[in-house]
């Protein structure tokens, strides 16, 4: 973790955050949080609704606007975060809840993957799903939820570590 | 099943409050409230980058202190730049000392360097410079 931190706080992103003027920290800060503020808002209405909330309105139609959100959110995310984390990133040295924050964005991704490969879910607009079938989707909805919920809060707690 | 997933997800929310109040060393509150003076030599030179400027001062007794100053937009509207301060060179400093007695930091309000008061925080300080 040493190692990794150091290369990133050396390497040409980090030196340019570095220079890029006393306003830089701030507004890759604020795109950070406009990238995680639609990343989570779009998940949890489409994990709430795979988790059986909402159950009048049909999956597909809120898939439709929140897997594109999601995604588009989850860019913009990681691109910003890159940059406030190579800034100062030797500073993050031994902070536990880095550790936590990545596996959880890490398993949150492999679950969304995942669920792109269940049946269930690729026929969702083609047909009703059986109870088995809602039951299979509603632990995707409950692993997402707690993946990003975890990312979200350790992220935001890092600053205070 | 509605209120069931309302009621948990209220509950995990309530949850990240209390464990931000638990951790809140970011800002004021990890911080001793008396006022805590400094005299050293600079030697990390100002960074304004990240989320507050910072820069490293040594005492006689050779014991390094890193001082946290004020988000870097506010640090350099006092005229503290980079540059300003040359490495090696005395200031004086008055600020909050960390109340871990372990960390040798402090969140810092005024540095003094050639005779010139830099008021990162001057609603803290007494008499602000300006």
């Amino acid at each position: 973790m040493r190692e990794l931190l150091t290369w990133l706080e050396a390497s040409g992103l980090g030196q340019a955050m570095r220079h890029a003027g006393v306003w830089s920290y701030g507004v890759a800060n604020l795109i950070h949080i406009l990238g995680v503020a639609t990343l989570f808002g779009s998940v949890l209405v489409l994990d709430l609704r795979l988790l059986g909330a909402f159950a009048r309105a049909p999956l597909a139609a809120i898939a439709a606007p929140t897997v594109p959100l999601a995604t588009i959110g989850f860019t913009i995310a990681v691109l910003s975060g890159s940059c406030l984390i190579v800034t100062n990133a030797t500073e993050y040295i031994g902070n536990p809840l880095l550790l936590i924050k990545f596996p959880a964005i890490g398993l949150g991704l492999v679950n969304a993957l995942v669920l792109g490969f269940v049946p269930a879910w690729r026929d969702r607009s083609a047909r009703d799903l059986t109870a088995r079938e809602r039951r299979q989707l509603a632990v995707f909805g409950g692993v997402s939820l707690a993946s990003w919920l975890t990312a979200l809060a350790c992220g935001r707690l890092i600053a205070y570590w | 099943m509605q209120a069931k997933l309302a009621a948990g997800f209220c509950a995990a929310i309530l949850g990240v409050f209390v464990a931000t109040t638990a951790l809140a060393h970011h800002g004021w509150a990890g911080q001793s409230t008396e006022d805590f003076t400094l005299k050293g030599k600079v030697s990390k030179a100002l960074s304004l980058s990240g989320p507050h400027a910072t820069m490293q001062i040594t005492d006689e007794k050779g014991q390094v202190w890193d001082l946290t100053l004020a988000p870097p937009p506010r640090t350099e509207a006092s005229g503290l730049k980079e540059g300003v301060i040359p490495m090696g060179a005395e200031v004086s400093i008055l600020g909050k000392r960390n109340l871990d007695p372990q960390k040798f930091e402090v969140k810092t309000e005024r540095v003094t360097y050639n005779g010139k008061n830099y008021d990162v925080y001057p609603d803290r300080v007494p008499s602000p410079s300006k």
